[in-house]
Protein backbone atom coordinates (compact mmCIF):
# COMPACT_ATOMS: atom_id res chain seq x y z
CA UNK A 1 0.00 0.00 0.00
CA UNK A 2 3.00 2.62 0.45
CA UNK A 3 4.34 1.85 -2.45
CA UNK A 4 0.88 2.29 -4.34
CA UNK A 5 0.84 5.75 -2.32
CA UNK A 6 4.22 6.81 -2.98
CA UNK A 7 3.93 6.01 -6.81
CA UNK A 8 0.66 8.09 -6.95
CA UNK A 9 2.17 10.80 -5.02
CA UNK A 10 5.30 10.97 -7.08
CA UNK A 11 6.33 14.22 -8.77
CA UNK A 12 7.24 11.66 -11.50
CA UNK A 13 4.06 10.14 -11.84
CA UNK A 14 3.33 11.65 -15.50
CA UNK A 15 6.66 10.86 -16.67
CA UNK A 16 6.57 7.73 -19.23
CA UNK A 17 6.91 4.38 -17.90
CA UNK A 18 9.62 3.23 -20.45
CA UNK A 19 11.60 6.27 -19.64
CA UNK A 20 11.84 4.88 -15.76
CA UNK A 21 12.14 1.78 -16.75
CA UNK A 22 14.89 2.73 -18.96
CA UNK A 23 16.82 4.69 -15.67
CA UNK A 24 16.15 1.72 -13.54
CA UNK A 25 17.55 -0.52 -16.21
CA UNK A 26 20.98 1.47 -17.12
CA UNK A 27 21.39 1.60 -13.26
CA UNK A 28 21.08 -2.17 -13.06
CA UNK A 29 22.92 -2.98 -15.95
CA UNK A 30 25.89 -0.20 -14.61
CA UNK A 31 25.69 -2.01 -10.83
CA UNK A 32 26.26 -5.13 -12.99
CA UNK A 33 29.34 -4.20 -14.95
CA UNK A 34 30.87 -1.72 -12.02
CA UNK A 35 33.15 -3.75 -10.27
CA UNK A 36 34.99 -1.02 -7.77
CA UNK A 37 33.28 -1.05 -3.88
CA UNK A 38 33.86 2.84 -3.95
CA UNK A 39 31.82 2.88 -7.85
CA UNK A 40 29.04 0.84 -6.67
CA UNK A 41 28.17 2.27 -3.34
CA UNK A 42 28.50 6.05 -5.50
CA UNK A 43 25.71 4.09 -7.71
CA UNK A 44 23.22 2.82 -5.20
CA UNK A 45 24.00 6.80 -3.91
CA UNK A 46 22.96 8.09 -6.97
CA UNK A 47 19.68 5.93 -7.66
CA UNK A 48 18.26 6.40 -4.06
CA UNK A 49 19.04 10.46 -4.41
CA UNK A 50 17.68 10.27 -7.97
CA UNK A 51 14.15 8.52 -6.26
CA UNK A 52 14.61 10.83 -3.40
CA UNK A 53 15.10 14.27 -4.92
CA UNK A 54 14.23 13.59 -8.30
CA UNK A 55 10.77 11.93 -7.90
CA UNK A 56 10.06 13.44 -4.38
CA UNK A 57 9.75 9.83 -2.52
CA UNK A 58 9.38 10.72 1.28
CA UNK A 59 12.39 9.30 2.81
CA UNK A 60 10.06 7.62 5.57
CA UNK A 61 8.52 5.45 3.18
CA UNK A 62 11.43 5.02 1.26
CA UNK A 63 13.15 3.27 3.89
CA UNK A 64 9.77 1.68 4.93
CA UNK A 65 10.03 -0.33 1.76
CA UNK A 66 14.01 -0.55 1.61
CA UNK A 67 14.22 -2.33 4.98
CA UNK A 68 12.39 -5.86 4.16
CA UNK A 69 14.66 -6.09 1.10
CA UNK A 70 17.85 -4.47 3.29
CA UNK A 71 17.17 -6.83 5.81
CA UNK A 72 17.29 -9.60 3.87
CA UNK A 73 20.67 -8.77 2.13
CA UNK A 74 21.66 -8.71 5.52
CA UNK A 75 21.04 -12.03 6.79
CA UNK A 76 22.61 -13.04 3.24
CA UNK A 77 26.15 -11.39 3.76
CA UNK A 78 25.78 -13.02 7.53
CA UNK A 79 25.63 -16.61 5.64
CA UNK A 80 28.36 -15.77 3.81
CA UNK A 81 30.98 -14.03 6.48
CA UNK A 82 30.30 -16.83 9.05
CA UNK A 83 31.05 -20.44 7.67
CA UNK A 84 31.20 -24.04 9.12
CA UNK A 85 35.08 -25.29 9.76
CA UNK A 86 36.04 -28.73 9.85
CA UNK A 87 35.72 -28.94 13.12
CA UNK A 88 32.07 -28.96 13.22
CA UNK A 89 32.11 -25.34 14.53
CA UNK A 90 31.03 -21.96 13.39
CA UNK A 91 33.78 -19.68 12.22
CA UNK A 92 34.50 -16.52 10.96
CA UNK A 93 34.98 -16.74 6.61
CA UNK A 94 37.73 -13.82 7.02
CA UNK A 95 39.66 -16.12 9.10
CA UNK A 96 39.96 -18.49 7.36
CA UNK A 97 40.29 -17.16 4.07
CA UNK A 98 40.32 -13.46 3.68
CA UNK A 99 39.44 -13.23 -0.06
CA UNK A 100 36.06 -13.96 1.05
CA UNK A 101 35.77 -9.98 2.49
CA UNK A 102 36.09 -8.04 -0.51
CA UNK A 103 33.70 -10.24 -1.71
CA UNK A 104 31.06 -10.00 0.33
CA UNK A 105 31.33 -6.23 0.25
CA UNK A 106 31.24 -6.20 -3.84
CA UNK A 107 28.03 -8.43 -3.61
CA UNK A 108 26.64 -6.36 -0.79
CA UNK A 109 27.20 -3.11 -2.73
CA UNK A 110 25.98 -4.70 -6.15
CA UNK A 111 23.14 -5.73 -4.34
CA UNK A 112 22.36 -2.11 -3.08
CA UNK A 113 22.13 -0.39 -5.99
CA UNK A 114 20.22 -2.57 -7.90
CA UNK A 115 17.70 -2.26 -5.15
CA UNK A 116 18.07 1.60 -5.01
CA UNK A 117 17.41 1.04 -8.91
CA UNK A 118 14.20 -1.18 -9.03
CA UNK A 119 12.84 1.12 -5.87
CA UNK A 120 13.52 4.13 -7.77
CA UNK A 121 11.39 2.80 -10.71
CA UNK A 122 8.57 1.20 -8.50
CA UNK A 123 7.90 3.87 -5.93
CA UNK A 124 7.29 6.73 -9.08
CA UNK A 125 5.54 4.16 -11.29
CA UNK A 126 1.53 3.11 -10.29
CA UNK A 127 1.11 0.14 -11.47
CA UNK A 128 -1.37 0.23 -13.68
CA UNK A 129 1.36 2.51 -15.81
CA UNK A 130 3.41 -0.65 -15.73
CA UNK A 131 1.06 -2.91 -16.77
CA UNK A 132 0.54 -0.79 -19.54
CA UNK A 133 4.56 -0.55 -20.28
CA UNK A 134 4.12 -4.63 -20.35
CA UNK A 135 1.60 -4.79 -22.44
CA UNK A 136 3.87 -3.11 -25.13
CA UNK A 137 6.39 -4.77 -23.99
CA UNK A 138 4.30 -7.91 -25.40
CA UNK A 139 3.98 -9.69 -22.21
CA UNK A 140 1.29 -12.79 -22.78
CA UNK A 141 -2.55 -11.02 -22.07
CA UNK A 142 -3.17 -13.93 -19.49
CA UNK A 143 -0.94 -12.82 -17.26
CA UNK A 144 -1.39 -8.77 -17.54
CA UNK A 145 -5.51 -9.71 -17.12
CA UNK A 146 -4.42 -11.57 -13.97
CA UNK A 147 -2.29 -8.81 -12.49
CA UNK A 148 -4.79 -6.18 -13.43
CA UNK A 149 -7.55 -8.47 -11.92
CA UNK A 150 -5.42 -9.32 -8.36
CA UNK A 151 -4.50 -5.53 -8.27
CA UNK A 152 -7.97 -4.24 -8.13
CA UNK A 153 -9.44 -7.10 -6.12
CA UNK A 154 -6.66 -6.52 -3.45
CA UNK A 155 -8.18 -3.43 -2.79
CA UNK A 156 -12.02 -4.18 -2.90
CA UNK A 157 -11.26 -6.68 -0.55
CA UNK A 158 -9.55 -4.78 2.05
CA UNK A 159 -12.27 -2.54 2.25
CA UNK A 160 -15.03 -5.59 2.29
CA UNK A 161 -12.49 -7.23 5.39
CA UNK A 162 -12.33 -3.83 7.04
CA UNK A 163 -16.01 -2.77 6.60
CA UNK A 164 -16.48 -6.69 8.04
CA UNK A 165 -14.03 -6.30 10.94
CA UNK A 166 -15.67 -2.57 11.83
CA UNK A 167 -18.78 -4.67 11.81
CA UNK A 168 -17.90 -7.30 13.76
CA UNK A 169 -16.25 -4.30 16.72
CA UNK A 170 -19.72 -2.32 16.53
CA UNK A 171 -21.38 -5.74 17.97
CA UNK A 172 -18.26 -6.10 20.74
CA UNK A 173 -16.61 -9.28 17.97
CA UNK A 174 -12.98 -8.05 19.46
CA UNK A 175 -13.42 -7.99 23.19
CA UNK A 176 -11.20 -10.39 24.77
CA UNK A 177 -9.03 -12.16 22.73
CA UNK A 178 -10.94 -15.56 22.16
CA UNK A 179 -13.83 -13.31 20.75
CA UNK A 180 -11.46 -11.78 18.76
CA UNK A 181 -9.99 -15.37 17.32
CA UNK A 182 -14.24 -16.57 17.04
CA UNK A 183 -14.67 -13.55 14.98
CA UNK A 184 -11.11 -13.31 12.97
CA UNK A 185 -11.96 -16.91 11.85
CA UNK A 186 -15.91 -16.29 11.00
CA UNK A 187 -15.13 -13.17 8.45
CA UNK A 188 -12.21 -15.62 7.10
CA UNK A 189 -14.91 -17.38 6.64
CA UNK A 190 -17.46 -15.00 4.84
CA UNK A 191 -14.66 -13.61 3.05
CA UNK A 192 -14.58 -17.06 1.14
CA UNK A 193 -17.97 -16.82 0.01
CA UNK A 194 -18.00 -13.06 -0.64
CA UNK A 195 -14.65 -13.75 -3.17
CA UNK A 196 -16.64 -15.87 -5.12
CA UNK A 197 -19.78 -13.71 -4.79
CA UNK A 198 -17.65 -10.78 -6.33
CA UNK A 199 -16.03 -12.65 -8.80
CA UNK A 200 -19.71 -13.23 -10.02
CA UNK A 201 -20.76 -10.49 -10.12
CA UNK A 202 -17.58 -8.84 -12.24
CA UNK A 203 -17.88 -11.54 -14.54
CA UNK A 204 -21.80 -10.28 -15.01
CA UNK A 205 -20.82 -7.01 -15.10
CA UNK A 206 -17.91 -7.90 -17.36
CA UNK A 207 -20.52 -9.36 -19.83
CA UNK A 208 -22.75 -6.42 -19.73
CA UNK A 209 -20.26 -4.07 -21.27
CA UNK A 210 -19.78 -6.95 -24.39
CA UNK A 211 -16.51 -8.95 -22.38
CA UNK A 212 -15.56 -11.21 -24.89
CA UNK A 213 -12.76 -13.56 -23.34
CA UNK A 214 -10.40 -10.92 -23.02
CA UNK A 215 -9.91 -7.35 -20.64
CA UNK A 216 -9.09 -4.60 -23.21
CA UNK A 217 -7.91 -1.62 -21.61
CA UNK A 218 -7.11 1.77 -23.37
CA UNK A 219 -2.99 2.87 -22.25
CA UNK A 220 -2.52 6.14 -20.74
CA UNK A 221 -0.74 8.78 -23.52
CA UNK A 222 2.12 10.12 -22.73
CA UNK A 223 3.03 13.20 -24.73
CA UNK A 224 6.26 13.70 -23.47
CA UNK A 225 7.41 9.79 -24.38
CA UNK A 226 9.95 10.67 -26.62
CA UNK A 227 12.01 13.54 -24.79
CA UNK A 228 11.63 11.72 -21.79
CA UNK A 229 12.84 8.88 -23.23
CA UNK A 230 15.57 10.52 -24.93
CA UNK A 231 16.70 11.81 -21.34
CA UNK A 232 16.61 8.14 -19.41
CA UNK A 233 18.44 6.77 -22.13
CA UNK A 234 21.32 9.38 -22.13
CA UNK A 235 21.27 9.39 -18.12
CA UNK A 236 21.11 5.12 -18.65
CA UNK A 237 24.68 5.35 -21.00
CA UNK A 238 26.52 7.87 -18.45
CA UNK A 239 25.47 5.27 -15.77
CA UNK A 240 26.67 2.67 -17.81
CA UNK A 241 29.84 4.27 -18.86
CA UNK A 242 31.06 5.36 -15.73
CA UNK A 243 30.61 1.70 -14.68
CA UNK A 244 32.37 0.58 -17.63
CA UNK A 245 35.60 2.83 -16.23
CA UNK A 246 35.79 -0.66 -13.72
CA UNK A 247 36.70 -2.61 -16.22
CA UNK A 248 39.54 -0.80 -18.08
CA UNK B 1 -44.51 6.67 -28.91
CA UNK B 2 -42.21 4.28 -30.55
CA UNK B 3 -41.72 1.14 -28.84
CA UNK B 4 -37.82 0.45 -28.59
CA UNK B 5 -37.86 -2.22 -25.85
CA UNK B 6 -40.65 -4.72 -24.86
CA UNK B 7 -41.30 -7.84 -22.64
CA UNK B 8 -43.90 -9.85 -22.74
CA UNK B 9 -45.00 -12.33 -20.49
CA UNK B 10 -41.73 -13.08 -19.11
CA UNK B 11 -40.78 -15.64 -16.44
CA UNK B 12 -37.79 -16.57 -14.79
CA UNK B 13 -36.74 -19.03 -12.28
CA UNK B 14 -33.55 -18.80 -10.04
CA UNK B 15 -31.18 -22.06 -10.15
CA UNK B 16 -32.46 -22.13 -6.42
CA UNK B 17 -36.18 -22.38 -6.95
CA UNK B 18 -36.98 -18.86 -6.46
CA UNK B 19 -38.69 -16.81 -8.27
CA UNK B 20 -37.46 -13.48 -10.03
CA UNK B 21 -39.79 -12.58 -12.42
CA UNK B 22 -43.54 -14.20 -13.37
CA UNK B 23 -45.58 -13.16 -16.10
CA UNK B 24 -44.24 -10.25 -16.22
CA UNK B 25 -44.77 -7.65 -19.31
CA UNK B 26 -43.51 -4.06 -19.96
CA UNK B 27 -43.08 -1.73 -22.88
CA UNK B 28 -40.41 1.13 -22.76
CA UNK B 29 -41.40 3.93 -25.29
CA UNK B 30 -38.32 5.50 -27.07
CA UNK B 31 -36.36 8.62 -25.82
CA UNK B 32 -38.66 8.99 -22.65
CA UNK B 33 -37.54 8.68 -19.06
CA UNK B 34 -38.74 5.71 -16.97
CA UNK B 35 -38.66 4.97 -13.23
CA UNK B 36 -38.94 1.33 -12.18
CA UNK B 37 -40.82 1.43 -8.71
CA UNK B 38 -41.03 -1.76 -6.31
CA UNK B 39 -39.97 -2.79 -2.79
CA UNK B 40 -37.24 -5.13 -2.20
CA UNK B 41 -37.66 -8.00 -3.55
CA UNK B 42 -39.78 -7.20 -5.82
CA UNK B 43 -37.76 -8.29 -9.39
CA UNK B 44 -36.50 -4.79 -10.38
CA UNK B 45 -32.90 -6.02 -10.98
CA UNK B 46 -33.45 -9.63 -12.30
CA UNK B 47 -35.89 -7.63 -14.94
CA UNK B 48 -33.11 -4.94 -16.23
CA UNK B 49 -30.94 -8.01 -16.64
CA UNK B 50 -33.08 -9.49 -18.46
CA UNK B 51 -33.46 -6.17 -21.09
CA UNK B 52 -29.67 -6.15 -21.01
CA UNK B 53 -29.67 -10.14 -22.30
CA UNK B 54 -27.67 -11.15 -18.76
CA UNK B 55 -30.46 -13.45 -17.85
CA UNK B 56 -32.43 -15.82 -20.36
CA UNK B 57 -36.14 -15.72 -19.54
CA UNK B 58 -37.78 -19.69 -18.76
CA UNK B 59 -40.70 -18.45 -20.78
CA UNK B 60 -41.92 -15.37 -22.52
CA UNK B 61 -40.22 -13.26 -25.28
CA UNK B 62 -38.37 -9.91 -25.49
CA UNK B 63 -37.91 -7.50 -28.15
CA UNK B 64 -35.73 -4.67 -29.51
CA UNK B 65 -37.58 -2.43 -32.26
CA UNK B 66 -39.97 -5.68 -32.59
CA UNK B 67 -37.73 -8.22 -33.17
CA UNK B 68 -36.74 -10.95 -30.80
CA UNK B 69 -33.28 -10.64 -28.87
CA UNK B 70 -30.80 -13.05 -30.30
CA UNK B 71 -28.85 -14.38 -27.71
CA UNK B 72 -25.89 -15.66 -29.83
CA UNK B 73 -22.67 -14.36 -29.25
CA UNK B 74 -23.03 -11.49 -31.90
CA UNK B 75 -26.81 -11.02 -30.97
CA UNK B 76 -25.60 -10.80 -27.27
CA UNK B 77 -22.69 -8.37 -28.71
CA UNK B 78 -25.29 -6.17 -30.81
CA UNK B 79 -27.63 -5.55 -28.02
CA UNK B 80 -25.24 -4.61 -25.00
CA UNK B 81 -24.49 -1.92 -27.48
CA UNK B 82 -27.67 -0.68 -27.66
CA UNK B 83 -28.85 -1.82 -24.22
CA UNK B 84 -25.87 -0.17 -21.37
CA UNK B 85 -27.02 -1.94 -17.81
CA UNK B 86 -25.75 0.42 -14.81
CA UNK B 87 -24.87 -1.96 -11.49
CA UNK B 88 -25.91 -0.90 -8.17
CA UNK B 89 -23.07 -1.37 -6.45
CA UNK B 90 -19.58 0.14 -7.81
CA UNK B 91 -17.40 -1.81 -6.78
CA UNK B 92 -19.49 -4.80 -7.78
CA UNK B 93 -18.75 -3.35 -11.60
CA UNK B 94 -15.52 -1.68 -12.07
CA UNK B 95 -12.79 -3.90 -11.92
CA UNK B 96 -9.42 -1.73 -13.97
CA UNK B 97 -7.03 -0.20 -11.55
CA UNK B 98 -7.18 3.26 -13.42
CA UNK B 99 -10.72 5.45 -14.70
CA UNK B 100 -9.80 6.23 -18.16
CA UNK B 101 -9.25 2.35 -18.32
CA UNK B 102 -11.92 1.08 -16.94
CA UNK B 103 -14.35 3.18 -19.23
CA UNK B 104 -12.48 2.14 -21.87
CA UNK B 105 -13.35 -1.40 -21.49
CA UNK B 106 -16.81 -1.13 -23.32
CA UNK B 107 -15.40 0.44 -26.32
CA UNK B 108 -12.42 -1.87 -26.54
CA UNK B 109 -15.15 -4.42 -27.41
CA UNK B 110 -16.98 -3.03 -29.68
CA UNK B 111 -13.76 -3.23 -31.89
CA UNK B 112 -13.75 0.15 -31.96
CA UNK B 113 -10.10 1.78 -32.95
CA UNK B 114 -7.73 3.59 -30.41
CA UNK B 115 -8.47 7.29 -31.67
CA UNK B 116 -12.38 6.96 -31.68
CA UNK B 117 -12.29 5.00 -28.47
CA UNK B 118 -9.98 7.64 -26.50
CA UNK B 119 -12.36 10.05 -28.19
CA UNK B 120 -15.29 8.56 -26.41
CA UNK B 121 -13.49 8.24 -22.92
CA UNK B 122 -12.93 11.90 -23.10
CA UNK B 123 -16.99 12.65 -23.82
CA UNK B 124 -18.14 9.99 -21.51
CA UNK B 125 -15.98 11.32 -18.61
CA UNK B 126 -16.78 15.21 -19.14
CA UNK B 127 -19.95 13.75 -19.29
CA UNK B 128 -20.32 12.68 -15.78
CA UNK B 129 -17.97 15.62 -14.94
CA UNK B 130 -14.65 13.41 -14.10
CA UNK B 131 -12.68 14.49 -17.31
CA UNK B 132 -9.70 15.66 -14.68
CA UNK B 133 -9.54 12.42 -12.94
CA UNK B 134 -9.14 10.08 -15.62
CA UNK B 135 -5.49 8.91 -14.38
CA UNK B 136 -6.60 8.56 -11.21
CA UNK B 137 -6.82 4.97 -9.11
CA UNK B 138 -10.16 3.70 -9.11
CA UNK B 139 -9.61 2.89 -5.36
CA UNK B 140 -8.95 6.43 -4.51
CA UNK B 141 -12.12 7.45 -5.77
CA UNK B 142 -15.23 7.96 -3.53
CA UNK B 143 -18.25 6.27 -3.36
CA UNK B 144 -19.80 9.37 -5.68
CA UNK B 145 -17.33 9.23 -8.06
CA UNK B 146 -17.04 5.27 -8.62
CA UNK B 147 -20.89 5.71 -9.52
CA UNK B 148 -19.77 8.24 -12.01
CA UNK B 149 -17.04 6.30 -13.68
CA UNK B 150 -19.80 3.45 -13.99
CA UNK B 151 -22.27 5.46 -15.78
CA UNK B 152 -19.39 6.52 -17.80
CA UNK B 153 -17.96 3.18 -19.18
CA UNK B 154 -21.37 2.67 -20.10
CA UNK B 155 -21.87 6.15 -22.17
CA UNK B 156 -18.94 5.35 -23.52
CA UNK B 157 -20.66 2.74 -25.09
CA UNK B 158 -23.25 5.11 -26.85
CA UNK B 159 -26.11 3.02 -25.85
CA UNK B 160 -29.56 4.39 -27.36
CA UNK B 161 -30.89 2.57 -23.45
CA UNK B 162 -29.18 3.24 -20.50
CA UNK B 163 -30.50 1.03 -17.53
CA UNK B 164 -29.90 2.00 -13.88
CA UNK B 165 -30.20 -0.55 -11.12
CA UNK B 166 -31.28 2.41 -8.22
CA UNK B 167 -28.41 4.93 -9.37
CA UNK B 168 -29.18 7.24 -6.65
CA UNK B 169 -28.90 4.41 -3.43
CA UNK B 170 -25.65 5.97 -1.53
CA UNK B 171 -25.57 8.96 -3.01
CA UNK B 172 -26.00 12.17 -0.97
CA UNK B 173 -28.78 14.76 -1.83
CA UNK B 174 -26.14 17.20 -4.26
CA UNK B 175 -25.17 13.96 -5.83
CA UNK B 176 -28.63 12.86 -6.49
CA UNK B 177 -28.92 16.67 -7.72
CA UNK B 178 -26.02 16.38 -10.08
CA UNK B 179 -26.79 13.03 -11.17
CA UNK B 180 -30.50 13.70 -12.21
CA UNK B 181 -29.43 16.73 -13.87
CA UNK B 182 -27.10 14.21 -16.40
CA UNK B 183 -29.53 11.94 -16.90
CA UNK B 184 -31.95 15.18 -18.27
CA UNK B 185 -28.92 15.56 -20.42
CA UNK B 186 -29.07 12.61 -21.63
CA UNK B 187 -32.51 12.32 -21.94
CA UNK B 188 -32.65 15.52 -23.88
CA UNK B 189 -29.88 14.10 -26.33
CA UNK B 190 -32.77 11.23 -27.01
CA UNK B 191 -31.14 8.27 -24.54
CA UNK B 192 -34.26 6.15 -23.31
CA UNK B 193 -33.61 5.80 -19.71
CA UNK B 194 -34.93 3.70 -17.23
CA UNK B 195 -34.26 3.64 -14.00
CA UNK B 196 -34.98 1.37 -10.48
CA UNK B 197 -35.89 3.47 -7.45
CA UNK B 198 -37.21 2.65 -3.90
CA UNK B 199 -37.96 6.54 -4.25
CA UNK B 200 -41.63 7.83 -5.70
CA UNK B 201 -40.66 11.45 -4.97
CA UNK B 202 -38.20 10.83 -7.35
CA UNK B 203 -39.54 8.68 -9.47
CA UNK B 204 -42.85 11.07 -9.77
CA UNK B 205 -40.60 14.26 -10.09
CA UNK B 206 -38.43 13.39 -12.39
CA UNK B 207 -39.72 10.43 -14.95
CA UNK B 208 -42.36 10.29 -17.68
CA UNK B 209 -43.46 7.17 -17.50
CA UNK B 210 -43.52 4.70 -14.17
CA UNK B 211 -43.46 1.13 -14.11
CA UNK B 212 -44.53 -0.54 -10.85
CA UNK B 213 -42.94 -3.96 -9.66
CA UNK B 214 -44.53 -6.38 -7.19
CA UNK B 215 -44.52 -10.05 -6.82
CA UNK B 216 -42.03 -9.89 -10.20
CA UNK B 217 -44.45 -8.76 -12.34
CA UNK B 218 -44.74 -4.82 -13.30
CA UNK B 219 -48.66 -4.16 -11.99
CA UNK B 220 -49.02 -1.32 -13.31
CA UNK B 221 -47.62 1.30 -16.14
CA UNK B 222 -48.29 5.09 -17.10
CA UNK B 223 -47.79 8.55 -17.94
CA UNK B 224 -45.89 9.68 -14.06
CA UNK B 225 -49.16 11.93 -13.17
CA UNK B 226 -51.57 8.96 -13.82
CA UNK B 227 -49.76 6.47 -12.05
CA UNK B 228 -48.63 8.52 -8.99
CA UNK B 229 -52.49 9.55 -8.47
CA UNK B 230 -53.34 5.79 -8.88
CA UNK B 231 -53.96 5.63 -5.11
CA UNK B 232 -55.17 1.49 -5.57
CA UNK B 233 -52.15 0.56 -7.96
CA UNK B 234 -49.76 2.53 -5.68
CA UNK B 235 -51.11 0.48 -2.65
CA UNK B 236 -50.75 -2.89 -4.54
CA UNK B 237 -47.20 -2.03 -5.62
CA UNK B 238 -46.29 -1.19 -1.41
CA UNK B 239 -45.92 2.49 -2.49
CA UNK B 240 -46.99 5.68 -0.89
CA UNK B 241 -48.75 8.47 -3.20
CA UNK B 242 -45.88 11.00 -3.65
CA UNK B 243 -45.33 13.68 -1.18
CA UNK B 244 -45.85 16.45 -3.73
CA UNK B 245 -49.56 15.05 -4.40
CA UNK B 246 -50.59 14.59 -1.09
CA UNK B 247 -49.61 18.21 0.33
CA UNK B 248 -50.89 19.58 -3.06
CA UNK B 249 -54.66 17.92 -2.23
CA UNK B 250 -54.17 19.03 1.77
CA UNK B 251 -53.40 22.67 0.35
CA UNK B 252 -56.43 22.25 -1.68
CA UNK B 253 -59.14 20.52 0.44
CA UNK B 254 -58.20 24.07 3.06
CA UNK B 255 -58.82 26.60 0.34
CA UNK B 256 -55.10 27.76 0.02
CA UNK B 257 -54.56 26.44 -3.03
CA UNK B 258 -57.09 26.41 -6.01
CA UNK B 259 -57.94 23.07 -7.38
CA UNK B 260 -55.31 22.33 -10.61
CA UNK B 261 -52.88 25.16 -9.24
CA UNK B 262 -49.45 24.78 -10.56
CA UNK B 263 -49.40 25.30 -14.88
CA UNK B 264 -52.82 23.49 -14.44
CA UNK B 265 -51.63 20.31 -13.36
CA UNK B 266 -51.16 18.26 -10.54
CA UNK B 267 -47.32 19.54 -9.40
CA UNK B 268 -44.12 17.06 -9.94
CA UNK B 269 -42.71 17.98 -6.39
CA UNK B 270 -42.75 19.69 -3.19
CA UNK B 271 -40.73 22.81 -4.69
CA UNK B 272 -43.63 23.09 -7.45
CA UNK B 273 -45.91 23.02 -4.39
CA UNK B 274 -43.55 25.99 -2.89
CA UNK B 275 -43.56 27.85 -6.33
CA UNK B 276 -47.90 27.54 -6.09
CA UNK B 277 -47.98 28.88 -3.05
CA UNK B 278 -45.06 31.92 -3.18
CA UNK B 279 -47.00 32.98 -5.97
CA UNK B 280 -50.21 33.23 -4.04
CA UNK B 281 -50.86 37.16 -2.71
CA UNK B 282 -49.57 37.53 0.97
CA UNK B 283 -52.25 37.27 3.29
CA UNK B 284 -50.96 37.75 7.13
CA UNK B 285 -52.98 35.53 9.49
CA UNK B 286 -55.32 37.54 11.48
CA UNK B 287 -55.66 37.17 15.18
CA UNK B 288 -58.21 35.55 16.82
CA UNK B 289 -59.71 36.76 20.20
CA UNK B 290 -60.51 33.80 22.34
Amino acid sequence: MRIETAAYASRWQGVAPSAKALFALGGMGAAWVATRPGTLAVLAAVMALTALVGARVPPRTYMAVALPPLGFLLLSCLTMLVTPGVDGAWHWAASLNPAVLPTVERTALRSLAMLAALLGFVLSTPLPDLLALLRRLRTPELLLDLMALCYRMLFVLRQAWDEGVTAQSARLGYRGWRNAWRSTGLLAGQMAVQVWQRAGALQMAAEARGYQGTLRFLPAVFPQARRQNAWAALAAALLLLAAAGDRL
Amino acid sequence: MNTLLEMKAVSHTFADGSAGLHDCSLVLGSGRRHALLGANGAGKTTLLQHLNGLLRPNAGQLLLEGRPYDYGRNGLAQLRRRVGLVFQNPERQLFSAQVEEDVSFGPLNLGLDEATVRARVKAALEAVGLADQARRAVHHLSFGQKKRVCIAGVLAMEPDVLLLDEPMAGLDAPMQEALAALLDRLAARGVTILLSTHDIDFAYGWADDIHLMAGGRVSASGPAQRIGADIDALEAAGQRPPLALALHAHLVTRGVLPAGSGSGTAPRSVDAVLDALRILPFKPLMKTST
